[in-house]
């Protein structure tokens, strides 16, 4: 199974007994693939019907033509440009936030031994499985009660509320990373942090990538803590305006409309996914150093 | 202020190091405290008194010892609920992490389109997963139009009702699992992806077939991301809540339940009922983190670290 | 038409009695506004009304008999259970500034949706800024009402009396001793059925009785129709409305709570009958479908003719299927040697002024704007509701609950005690959905499968 990374690097012409080799893996992937694009053509199909049809099960007929007007409707009923901004925003700095502080952490607590490091480690997890809404409503209360709101909470929030997966993610990562890099950087007289920052980091790019995706769709999917935290149609993000349109296009018996405003709102995140897992440049490790 | 633990695995200078571990993990540790450590604490206090309000202050609440535990323990919907996430993790999770590695390997094995493949099963994960369940619900699953039955009945059987009671949960469990496979294949792909090309080289030329490199090469080098997805799909079951919230409208049903619903119907009411209790809620949380550490701890002493390197 | 409002904030005897002289007993006529067209109504609300108050600066204290209080200066936070882009959303929005306009008050409103219900004790405990909150009534009572201020005087001087329906008050005072919240959205419970089926069936006395039911189903069925339609959602209901008209909610209330079912010969009779209905084929062919698969095909195939529910379904039915059904509403049949059964299933949404509120007057006019008069109109028909203002006529497909409402003395509860269990409450669902698929053959399997879950 090796992954060939040097089709990436240049065309390989077709080598057909290779491709037959890998036949069956094609067909897995495309039968699954095959049920995958069912339903996005359902839910595109949808997006362009009436309710009547979505509930007939007559969306692929488009037997009263394409309902663009389902677009028109999802578009207008919201800022849906501003909560397009205030998503971005969020969602970029969150990654970042978090980023910066799980990467080093991770870092030292997958190679270092230090004395708080076990349980550190399983602070992360604890962290991470105790139900939301028992952490975030406590939250809420003590910034009410303080005072304290607006976009730098919410940021705030975001970041340290993807720290403990994106710290755990990380962890394993760091740790299969051979010494050697370290101790030739030593030797160079390259200081650990900067080592940390120049040489390692950037050997787990593709991870970093990953865990950077699942955190940005995290914070442009999320509801929740936007609701509450996002006080004024200022700052609502995507995920709420989202949430919003769906429970009225849902109550007035809009689905088509519903289905509008689902697609408007995964597009971007689509385009940006595929934008960002193009960054994804494996082989970083394979070469280097062998320990 | 530097304490002298820092024992680092090899032989280096550890001075230099100090400095270090010290800034790169206290920001850390301060982002767990800040967010977590005042909630996690006031959660497990909260389980051993009455309470009505997850966050009325403490004067008013009452001590009531483990008649907390004992009231969910006691309850048949909580014990449904953790039959059914207990379901979940180990149907679910055997069959969502075999699909994850199957898919990761096939798209590690030198196909081409693989940027297409990769992304296109991880598009559920993309869309609102309240659209996604709306499809499945309407669509797939629905008696007269739904695509399964079309199936069925294009092969001459008769239709099934695949949301019955009896059908419900895996109707339900079916269609998360199709939209969480993509996840956790990225997390294999990522993990596979860093294995260096030249150790499959090697083994090529020293006769290995492709099955051998796998089960001798592949999983053990994955071990740790076999961990950590194992992690994660833990910890994403205890917080399933989304998929049981859609399939079950209006009022929950016991054949969809899972702890995190119980819990909010516990805290908040339900509809028809406004009765609330906080410290049950907080019960049902805190044996939801027991469980989690319990795995974990259970993984890595059956997964053990062998300080692979590569 | 304002000044008729606006007299509304009077608080003075007189005043009160200038209100029922001037009630609302001809019909704002002028904004019948059918549902579909609330967006354009947005636009002209401001221009409709004109300057505000000049009257004097006193602000929150009671105002001259005639004129119009004076908020000036005043702000009123608003968390709402809807969102903007709503229909209830967009009148709430309309009404917040023609408010604005008359009484110089600034009227803030953050849509919550109906996440409201879990953040809205957390705000009231924190002390966070919310002066006025939607929620359901029920709920307002029992969990929130040490938060909210007791209405009961400002109510009396305005008039509270002849406008709002008055079983929401009286349960109110029943379960919190206070009375917190005024009705906004009216829902009532029943069976919604299809007059022109009924109309094709030859039903032309709506049966009152489970005997007469069963024979107009009976009718039904030979003229080519079927029944009754049931989505797993409200199996419970259903369930919950047929047993308590024979035991009563109270008594259902304590059997779900402390089990005994199968002691209960009532219990085991009524569900007898369920399952004698369910065999007799008088559900839906793909009755208990998954929730809105069943209540749809009252409107895609225009062959079924009813369901248990609460009023929203009709509008639910029309808009996702695009049919125009004729509905109708009766109240859940009597049954032989049953418990009292003139009362049906009623519930609210309804806005509460919280303790914190500065200006509680000022609020409490604010409400009785919303509720009473031209704007309880506008979201009467705006979004297929109800009116809270029982002199408003309801729209066309709201025919009858009104009437329905005024009857009801003691309004049941929502699964009619069988939700006073929390913890049991899933199980139930289970059972109920279990009952409707035809998993039991007699009263006493279904008794026992539920004494089976204590």
């Amino acid at each position: 199974m090796a992954r060939s990374k040097k089709e990436k690097n240049f065309k390989q012409p077709w080598n057909w007994s290779r491709e037959l080799r890998l036949l069956p893996g094609y067909l897995i992937v495309l039968i699954w693939i095959g049920f995958t694009a069912t339903f996005l053509c359902w839910i595109l199909g949808a997006s362009f019907s009436t309710a009547k049809e979505i509930f007939s099960g007559k969306v692929f007929a488009f037997e009263s033509g394409f309902h663009w007007e389902n677009y028109i409707n999802a578009w207008q009923s919201q800022n849906v440009a501003k909560f397009f901004g205030n998503s971005l925003l969020y969602a970029v700095t969150a990654c970042i936030g978090t980023l910066l502080i799980s990467a080093p952490g991770a870092y030292v607590l997958s190679r270092f031994d230090f004395f708080a490091n076990k349980s550190l480690k399983s602070s992360l997890i604890i962290a991470m499985s105790v139900p939301a809404v028992m952490i975030i409503m406590p939250i809420f209360s003590l910034t009410t009660q303080l005072g304290i709101k607006g976009r730098i909470l919410l940021i705030l929030l975001y970041i340290l509320m993807h720290v403990p997966s994106t710290t755990t993610y990380l962890l394993n990562f760091f740790a299969t990373l051979s010494k050697t890099y370290e101790e030739a950087a030593a030797i160079d007289g390259c200081p650990p942090g900067k080592t940390f920052w120049v040489i390692m980091l950037p050997l787990v790019q593709p991870a970093i990538i990953t865990v950077t995706i699942f955190n940005f769709l995290g914070v442009w999917n999320e509801f929740f803590m936007a609701l509450i935290f996002a006080s004024s149609a200022e700052m609502t993000p995507v995920g709420v305006g989202l949430l919003q349109i769906v429970n009225a296009m849902k109550y007035t018996g809009d689905y088509g409309g519903l289905f509008a405003a689902v697609v408007i709102v995964f597009l971007p995140t689509f385009l940006l996914y595929i934008f960002l897992s193009e960054k994804i440049i494996a082989g970083v490790t394979g070469g280097g150093i062998k320990g | 202020m530097v304490p002298p633990y820092f024992n680092e695995r090899g032989d280096r200078k550890m001075k230099k190091n100090r400095g270090m571990i010290l800034a790169f993990s206290l920001p850390l540790t301060f982002s767990l405290i800040i967010m977590y450590l005042y909630p996690v604490a006031r959660t497990v206090l909260m389980s051993f008194f009455k309470i009505e309000s997850v966050t009325s202050s403490m004067s008013t609440w009452s001590f009531y010892g483990v008649g907390n535990y004992a009231k969910i323990f006691g309850s048949p919907t909580f014990q449904g609920s953790m039959k059914n996430m207990g379901l979940i993790w180990l149907v679910g999770g055997i069959i969502t992490l075999f699909f994850a590695l199957l898919f990761a390997v096939i798209l590690t094995s030198g196909v081409r389109f693989k940027k297409f493949f990769r992304a296109a099963i991880y598009l559920p994960n993309v869309i609102s997963a309240v659209a996604l369940a709306t499809m499945w619900v309407q669509y797939v699953y629905s008696n007269d139009y739904g695509m399964l039955n079309k199936v069925l009945e294009f092969f001459g059987l008769d239709g099934v009702k695949w949301l019955s009671s009896d059908n419900k949960f895996w109707a339900m469990l079916l269609a998360y699992m199709f939209g969480a496979v993509g996840y956790y294949m990225l997390i294999f792909i990522s993990g596979i992806e860093r294995i260096p090309a030249d150790l499959y080289e090697a083994a090529t030329i020293d006769g290995a077939n492709k099955v051998q490199q796998f089960f001798k090469m592949t999983l053990p080098l994955l071990k740790g991301i076999i961990k950590t997805n194992i992690t994660f799909y833990s910890v994403h079951t205890t917080a399933f809540f989304l998929w049981t919230k859609m399939f079950s409208p209006v009022n929950t049903e016991a054949s969809t339940i899972v702890p995190v619903v119980y819990l909010y119907d516990t805290v908040f009411g339900s509809m028809g009922n406004t009765g609330r209790d906080a410290g049950a809620g907080a019960a049902v949380g805190v044996v939801l983190t027991l469980i989690i550490i319990l795995v974990y701890f259970v993984m890595n002493k059956v997964l053990k670290d062998d300080d692979l390197e590569f | 038409m304002k000044k008729k409002l606006i007299s509304l904030l009077v608080t003075t005897a007189m005043a009160a009695t200038l209100l029922a002289g001037c009630g609302n007993t001809e019909k704002p006529a002028e904004d019948s506004a059918p549902a579909e067209t609330e967006a354009s109504t947005e636009d002209e609300a401001p221009a409709e009304d004109a300057a505000p108050s000049e009257t004097e600066d006193s602000a929150d204290e009671a105002a001259p008999a005639d004129g119009a209080a004076n908020y000036d200066g005043v702000t009123l936070t608003m968390w709402s259970m809807w969102a903007n882009t709503e229909p209830q959303g967009k009148v709430l929005q309309e009404a917040a500034d023609a408010f604005s306009a008359q009484t110089g008050a600034t009227v803030n409103i953050e849509w919550k949706g109906r996440d409201i219900k879990t953040i809205i004790v957390t705000a009231l405990e924190a002390n966070e800024n919310v002066d006025i909150f939607e929620e359901d009534y029920q709920r307002i009572a029992s969990t929130y009402s040490q938060y909210c201020l007791d209405v009961t005087d400002m109510a009396e001087a305005a008039g509270y009396g002849d406008i709002g329906f008055q079983c929401f008050v009286d349960q109110q005072k029943e379960w919190a001793g206070a009375f917190n919240s005024i009705a906004e959205q009216p829902q009532v419970g029943g069976i919604f059925y299809n007059k022109d089926i009924f109309d094709a069936a030859g039903i032309t006395t709506l049966p009152t009785t489970w005997d007469e039911f069963l024979a107009a189903c009976q009718a039904m069925v030979d003229a080519g129709y079927e029944p009754m339609a049931l989505d797993d959602a409200y199996a419970d209901f259903s369930l919950g409305y047929h047993l308590s008209r024979h035991v009563g909610q109270d008594v259902l209330g304590e059997l779900s709570v402390n089990g005994g079912w199968s002691e209960n010969e009532k219990i085991i009779k009524g569900a007898q009958e369920l399952i004698d209905f369910v065999n007799a084929g008088y559900l839906e062919s793909g009755a208990p479908g998954a929730f809105p698969e069943s209540q749809n095909k009252i409107g895609l195939t225009e062959k079924v003719a009813m369901i248990v529910c609460a009023n929203y379904v009709c509008a639910e039915v029309n808009n996702n299927t695009g049919s125009n059904i004729n509905w109708g509403l009766m109240n859940y049949p009597a049954v032989d040697g049953g418990a009292d059964s003139s009362n049906a299933y009623a519930g609210a949404n309804s806005l509460a002024i919280s303790k914190n509120c500065a200006n509680p007057q000022a609020a409490f006019d604010f409400i009785m704007f919303l509720t009473s008069g031209e704007f309880d109109q506008k979201m009467a028909d705006g979004a297929s509701q109800i009116p809270a203002d029982s002199r408003n006529t309801a729209p066309a497909i709201m025919n009858g609950t009104v009437e329905t409402l005024l009857a009801t003395q003691a309004p049941l509860k929502w699964n009619m005690g069988l939700s006073d269990n929390s913890d049991l409450g899933p199980q139930f669902k289970d059972v109920a959905i279990k009952l409707f698929e035809g998993g039991f053959k007699t009263g006493e399997e279904f008794a026992a499968a539920m004494d089976a879950l204590y």
